[in-house]
This record gives structure tokens, sequence and C-alpha cells, in this order.
């Protein structure tokens, strides 16, 4: 299976690449020399990146409470290494703008992952211990191997979704993958994640929210992860029905310490956040 | 260890031997899987299910002895450009007509009777948002059909923009309807398009016979 993926993967590179300002500012953060002046350096050699990060600082979905008018104060209020996960997030659809699929919208793949990072987001303040921005992160790059199996394998991944359309079950699509290719859409994502060198939170919760007993240093996170995956499909679906998605693994609520009641109020709070999000995130 | 047992599928009514049925755990009961096109009618403690884009589906029963099933299907475009729109509109119609009566005929064939029949309708969802809402027509057509019939729709969850999974128990009457993930759209579309390409090149002919 690993060779599998690790094929797969060779057959994306230089197709999908991180943009330049979000490797520099990952580099910079890295070395121990660099101070944040040098980081907010590299961000203004960006200018529609630093138009969109400002925009984004200033934005209630940010809710600071005074004005970030340059590079230099947000680098410092907002702090670097949530600066890194905000470039990520910034980023990351248009990375995978260059793996198109005929299997689903990028609208309707960026809607779902966007409302997973703000579910994820808001269960994580509730959850206490676990960075809000980070798990955000997690939530919005959680499916990205599911761009690269429908590109890259468009029949097998065809005919993983049809298996799920074909049972009366509720058969969820990565164990379909499972049966279809022997592996998952998790674990190519977070394959990817660990060669694009992104930080171990991010591959853990990428690679086990679906398998969230294998997460090994970040099992709360992967947990909200894996919560918020479904919480969101709920809200897409206008449900407040847990029956209406796959399972929830117990064990996530017993490891983020969060119960059902929790759910109405969370979906009400990120159906109210989506659309700001998107002009925020998905917007060129 | 005894291995959970299986017990066999009931017995098919004659016309659907070709269905695919499988054992279902949490309904503890075979379900009949149709496709878009298809229908299925039985007279056992079995479900019938089906996924729906923009496709419509009747599920009609007699509610006294329990006979009863479920169709799927679409009206095919009409209002072409040669401006033929009142023909192509009728030939629409008399291909769900045909869908609707096939349906009610078998049931009523099998020992049904008109007046026990109900009527639940599900489908129709918009889920392509830039194009012409087909589900709303296929759902108005539904509703005008059974209206004329002078039977009744007890239920319904149609419209809206998700796709559907509807399971049907003929013998109980109870329903159960699961919004789908945008996820599958594209997956359903396909498969709704791939049936209407076969819908409008073999234009429905011959009679129904009417009971």
């Amino acid at each position: 299976m690993k060779n599998n993926i690790a094929e797969l993967l060779e057959g994306v590179n230089g197709l999908i690449t991180l943009p330049h300002v979000f490797l520099r500012i990952n580099q910079l953060i890295e070395d121990p020399d660099s101070t944040l002046f040098d980081i907010a350096k590299a961000i203004s050699q960006d200018p529609s990146f630093t138009v969109r990060m400002l925009r984004l600082a200033n934005s209630p979905f940010y809710g600071l409470s005074s004005t970030i008018a340059t590079v230099d104060k947000a680098v410092s209020v907002i702090g670097t290494s949530q600066i890194r996960n905000l470039a990520l997030s910034m980023s990351v659809a248009s990375t995978f703008a260059g793996l198109p699929n005929n299997l689903v919208s990028m609208d309707n793949f960026w809607h779902h992952s966007l409302y997973c990072a703000l579910v994820a987001r808001i269960l994580a303040k509730q959850a206490r211990g676990c960075d809000p921005s980070t798990v955000f992160t997690a939530g919005l790059l959680h499916d990205i191997g599911e761009l690269i199996i429908f590109n890259r394998l468009p029949e097998q991944a065809r005919a993983s979704l049809l298996l799920v359309l074909d049972q009366v079950d509720n058969l969820p699509v990565y164990q379909a993958e499972r049966q279809v290719l022997g592996f998952d859409h998790a674990e190519v994502g977070g394959e990817l994640a660990r060669q694009w060198g992104l930080p171990p939170l991010l591959i853990e919760c990428i690679a086990c929210h679906h398998d969230i007993a294998k997460a090994q240093h970040y099992p709360r996170e992967t947990a909200l992860v894996h919560l918020a995956d479904l919480i969101a499909q709920m809200a897409e679906l206008y449900t407040l029905e847990l029956t209406d998605v796959s399972p929830v693994d117990p064990a996530a609520w017993e490891a983020t310490g969060l119960s059902t009641d929790i759910i109405e109020q969370v979906i009400c709070e990120a159906q109210n956040e989506i659309i700001e999000a998107e002009k925020l995130f998905l917007g060129n | 260890m005894s291995l959970p047992t299986i017990p066999r599928p009931p017995l098919v009514l004659p016309g659907f031997e070709h269905v695919r049925r499988t054992w279902n755990s949490t309904y503890e009961a075979y379900a009949a899987r149709i496709l878009p096109g298809e229908y299925y009618v039985t007279a056992n403690n079995e479900g019938v299910y089906t996924t729906l884009g923009s496709c419509i589906s009747a599920c009609i029963r007699d509610r006294v002895s329990g006979i009863g099933g479920m169709n799927h299907f679409m009206l095919p475009a009409s209002g072409d450009a040669d401006g033929w729109k009142s023909t192509s509109l009728s030939a629409a119609t008399r291909y769900g007509n045909f869908a609707m009566e096939h349906l009610i005929n078998v049931i009523l064939k099998n020992g049904g009777k008109r007046q026990n029949l109900e009527v639940k309708l599900f489908g129709g969802g918009r889920i392509l948002q830039n194009m012409t809402d087909v589900g709303m027509r296929n759902i108005t057509f539904a509703r005008d059909y059974i209206q004329t019939e002078g039977l009744k729709v007890i239920a319904e969850d149609v419209g809206d923009i998700f796709p559907r999974m509807v399971v049907y128990f003929p013998a109980t009457g109870k329903v159960r309807v699961k919004r789908l993930r945008s996820l599958h759209n594209n997956t359903i579309l396909e498969e709704e398009n791939r049936y209407l390409s076969t819908v409008e090149s073999k234009p429905v002919c011959g009679e129904i016979e009417l009971f």
C-alpha cells in the first residue's frame, strides 16, 4: 500500500507546489537566526498575499481589537506560528486548482473543507488546550488526499463513490476507497503533508481523521478534526441528526471532553461564519 | 460459534427478477436497488431503495394489503430549439405517465386496491445551481399526475438542493430519506444523464394497459 501511495504522489509532483511565500515563511520559522522582521519582509515581497493577509487580520473572523495596518504589526500581533497557518490556509485552494477532476466541483469540495475548518476552530475554543488556529488549518486540509485520488485515479474514485451510493447503509467514502484501492484519502493526504514538510500536528490530523486511534502525538486535535468533519457535513445538509452522516467514533467525544449537546450551537455558529470565511479563504 | 444466518430472499414478483436485492442487517430485511428508469413492486416484507438527484420517485402502496413499490424517473427535456415545444412537452409527459402507470398497474394487478393507495414523493433536488430547475419540473408533473388520478400524497421530501437516498418499505409504508453530501452530486448526475440520453433516444411507444 505504501508503495502505491508513494507512486500516486510522484505523479502529482510538480503539478501542485505550495506558493513561494509559504515556503519562505516556513523556512524562516524553522531558522533560529531569523527575526520577525525577516518574516515580515518575506511576506511583503508578495503584494497580493500581503493584501489578503491584512484583510484577514482586520476581519471579524480574526477578531483583533486594534487595526492592523502594516505587515510588521500583523506578524508581531498574530505571531509567527499562526502566520504560517494563515499562509497555508490562504494558499491551499489555489495550490490544488492545479489538480482538477470530474467527480466533485472545487466549490463543493472547498465548501466542505472550510466548514470543517470553522467547526474545528469552534470546537477547539470549547475543548481547551488545543490551538484553534492550528486546528482550523488542519480542518481545511483534512481531505486534500481526495483531490489527489480524484485526479490521478478517476476510475477507481468513481467506483468508490458508486459503491457508497449502492449501499443502503452509510458506507463511509474512506471505507469504500479502502475496498476499491486498498488505501484511503486520509493516508494519501497525510503522506503529501509529510512530503511537504508540514508541521507534525497537521500531518497527523490529516492522516488519522478517519482512524483516530492511530493518532500517537496529537490525539485531541485529531479527534477534533474527526468530529468537525462530521458536524460540518451536518451543517451542509441542514440537519441536526447525527444519524444522517457517517458514524462518529465515540472515542472522539472522550478525547476532547466535548458532548453531543453542543452540536446545534456549533452548527449555528459555523453557518453564520461560512460566507465571510469563503470570501477570506477561497476568494482571490 | 454460529454465523448469523441470512434468510433466503422473499419471492420476487414476475418481471422483477433482474433487480438486485441484498440483505441489510440494519433493517433486517432484503432491499432491492433500483436505478433511474426502473421500478420495483413487492408483496413481501422487503425494502426498495434508490438515489435521487433531480429525478423523482413515487412510493405507492396499498395501505391495507401492504403491496407496493417505488419508481424512479424524470421527464426528458422539452422545448427544443426547433419550436416543437408543445409536441415535445407532451412526449415528456407521456414518459412520466408511463413511469407512474407502470408502477400503479403492477400494484393493482397483484391485488392492490385503488381506493387503498397511498403515495409518498421524493427527489427533484436542484443539485446544479446554474441550470433550469429540472427537479421542480419533475415534482410538478408527479403532483399533477397524482391529483388527476384522484390519489393523495401523504408525505413528501422534494426539491431543495440535496441529492437523496430513499429506502421504502411498502409492507409498513416506512421511509428513510437521507440527504447526501455534495461530494456525490456529479456521480448521481452522470447516472441520471446517461439514463436521460436513453430516454430521449427511445421515445415511449405502445399503449399502456389501464385497470
